[in-house]
C-alpha cells in the first residue's frame, strides 16, 4: 500500500488529467442513461401493452442483452459491425452502455408502472379520459416516482460500468489510472486515486437523484 | 466479550497467514529463490503472437514460451506457465506471483529501476504500421496523428515522442486489429508482431523500423542468484544453437544474435 503523503501528492500532480476523464466518464454516463431512458420505457411500455408481438418484442430484447456481458457488448459494437459501419468509439461505448442500460430500465419501469393500483386507471377511465391520457396523466408519474430509487441505484451501476470503455481505448478515468499506473510502476496509488474520482461522481450523482425525490414527494405532504 | 477476543485473535491469525503466504517463497541450497523448488514459474501474456500466444486447451505456445521452456529444461527444473496480463508483468514479478517472465520486455531505465533484466535473448525494434491506403511512412508523419498500443509497452514512450494523441489497448493485437478495422492513423508495435499480424490477414503495412531493441528475461532484483543461474543457461542455449533453432522455426531467420 503507498504512503499516504505519496498518495496525496501523485492526486494533486495528476489533477489536470483526471479532471478531464472525469468528463468523459460523465458525458459517457450521461448520454447513457438519458439514451437508456427513451429506450427502456418504449420497451416497458411494450411488455404492457396487451399486443402478444410487441410483448415478445420486448421479451427478447430484455434476454438478449441481460443475458450478454456488457464487455462483449461493447466490442460488438465497436470491432463486429466496423466492417458494416465504423462508429466512432464514443458512440460505441455510449450506445453499448445505454442499451444495457435500457434492458434493466425497461424492467424497473415496468414493475413501477404494474405496481400502480388498478383502480387508478378505471379511475381515469371512467372520468372520460383516453386510454393513453390515463397513462400520462395518472399512471406514469406515480409510476416514475416508485421506480426513481432503483433507477438511481441502475445510474450508479452505469457510471461505473463506463469504466469498461477502457479496453476500447477511450481515454476516461479507468483507462487513465491504468495506463499511467503501469507506466510509472505503481498501480495500487493510481487505482485508489481514481477510486476516489468514482466516489466523487456517485456522490453527486446521488446527490441529484435524492433531490428529485424529494421533489416528486411534495404530494405525499 | 469472552467471544469477541477469541473471534479477534482468530481472525488475525487468518489474516496473517493470509499475508505471509503470497510472499513466501522456497530458498534453494545455491541461495536462489523460487515459488515452488523444483518448478520455473515464467509469465508472459499470450497476446502477443508470434512470441507468446493461447491454444486451443489455453496453455500457451511462441518464442517466448519456448525460449522459457528451455531454461527451465537447461536448470533442471519442471516449466510452468503463468499467463498474466502484458501491463501487469513487471508488478507480479516485483511481488511473487512468478518467478521470472519471458515475455519480451525491452530493457529500459525505467523497468530496471524495479526488475533486474537478463542478457538480451533476442533483438528487435518498434516499428510504425499503419492502413495500406496511409501515406504515413516516418516517424516524422506521426505528428497530430492519433497512435494507438499497448498499455504498459514501451512503445507508449516512443509514441508520445512524436505526438500527443496515444490510445492503449490491453495488447498489441488489439491495437492493430483496430487499426485495420479503420481506427486510429497507425500502431507502433513490435516488427515480427506487426508482420505476423499482416500475413494473418490485417489490412495494414509497415512503415519506418523507429530503432533497435534489446528484450530479456525479467526478474526480481532480491534474487541475484537466481538471475546468475537464468544467464549462465542462456548462454549455454545459445552456444548449442538452441535459441538459434527456436528462432528459425518461429519466424524463418536469427534474431537472437545481436545485428551489427
Amino acid at each position: 500500500m503507498p504512503s499516504f503523503s505519496h498518495f496525496f501528492n501523485i492526486l494533486m500532480e495528476t489533477k489536470g488529467v483526471f479532471l478531464k476523464a472525469m468528463l468523459l466518464t460523465l458525458e459517457l454516463t450521461v448520454v447513457s442513461i438519458l439514451l437508456g431512458i427513451v429506450i427502456g420505457l418504449v420497451f416497458a411500455l411494450l411488455k404492457i401493452s396487451n399486443i402478444k408481438v410487441l410483448e415478445l418484442i420486448s421479451d427478447i430484447y430484455v434476454y438478449l442483452v441481460r443475458g450478454t456481458p456488457l464487455i462483449v457488448q461493447i466490442f460488438i459494437l465497436y470491432f463486429g459491425i466496423s466492417g458494416i459501419f465504423l462508429l466512432p468509439d464514443f458512440w460505441a461505448a455510449s450506445l453499448a452502455l445505454a442499451l444495457h442500460n435500457g434492458a434493466y430500465i425497461s424492467e424497473i419501469l415496468r414493475g413501477a408502472i404494474q405496481s400502480v393500483d388498478k383502480g387508478q386507471f378505471e379511475a381515469g377511465r371512467s372520468l372520460g379520459m383516453t386510454k393513453t391520457l390515463t397513462l400520462r396523466r395518472i399512471i406514469l408519474p406515480q409510476a416514475f416516482r416508485r421506480a426513481l430509487p432503483p433507477l438511481g441505484n441502475q445510474f450508479i451501476i452505469s457510471l461505473k460500468d463506463s469504466s469498461l470503455a477502457a479496453f476500447i481505448s477511450m481515454n476516461e478515468l479507468f483507462n487513465v489510472a491504468t495506463t499511467l499506473g503501469s507506466n510509472n510502476f505503481d498501480e495500487m496509488t493510481y487505482l485508489l486515486i481514481v477510486a476516489v474520482y468514482y466516489l466523487l461522481l456517485v456522490a453527486l450523482m446521488t446527490f441529484v437523484v435524492n433531490r428529485i425525490e424529494l421533489k416528486l414527494a411534495v404530494s405525499d405532504r | 466479550m469472552l467471544w469477541n477476543k477469541k473471534f479477534i485473535l482468530v481472525s488475525s491469525i487468518i489474516v496473517v497467514c493470509f499475508l505471509s503466504a503470497c510472499a513466501e517463497k522456497e530458498k534453494l541450497e545455491d541461495g536462489s529463490e523460487l515459488i515452488n523448488k523444483n518448478q520455473f514459474v515464467f509469465a508472459a501474456s499470450g497476446e502477443f503472437k508470434p512470441f507468446s500466444y493461447i491454444n486451443d486447451d489455453l496453455t500457451m505456445s511462441g518464442f517466448d514460451i519456448e525460449v522459457g521452456e528451455a531454461i527451465a529444461k537447461e536448470m533442471d527444473l519442471e516449466p510452468v506457465q503463468k499467463r498474466i496480463k502484458f501491463k501487469g508483468i513487471v508488478e507480479g514479478i516485483k511481488t511473487g506471483r512468478a518467478d521470472a517472465a519471458v515475455a519480451s520486455h525491452t530493457i529500459n531505465p525505467q523497468r530496471s529501476k524495479h526488475v533486474s533484466f537478463s542478457t538480451p535473448y533476442y533483438y528487435s525494434g518498434p516499428q510504425i504500421f499503419t492502413r495500406t491506403d496511409s501515406k504515413i511512412k516516418t516517424v516524422q508523419d506521426l505528428e497530430g496523428k492519433e497512435v494507438a498500443v499497448a498499455k504498459g509497452s514501451t512503445y507508449a514512450d516512443t509514441a508520445s515522442e512524436y505526438t500527443d494523441k496515444v490510445k492503449t489497448y490491453d495488447s498489441d493485437i488489439t491495437a492493430l486489429k483496430a487499426l485495420s478495422s479503420g481506427r486510429h492513423d497507425a500502431v507502433i508495435t513490435d516488427f515480427v508482431t506487426g508482420k505476423t499480424a499482416q500475413k494473418e490477414g490485417f489490412k495494414i503495412k509497415p512503415g519506418q523500423l523507429i530503432n533497435r531493441s534489446e528484450q530479456a528475461i525479467v526478474l526480481p532484483q532480491n534474487n541475484p542468484k537466481l538471475l546468475k543461474r537464468v544467464n549462465e543457461s542462456l548462454e549455454k542455449l545459445r552456444e548449442d544453437g538452441t535459441l538459434t533453432q527456436i528462432s528459425i522455426e518461429y519466424f524463418g531467420e536469427d534474431i537472437t544474435k545481436k545485428p551489427e
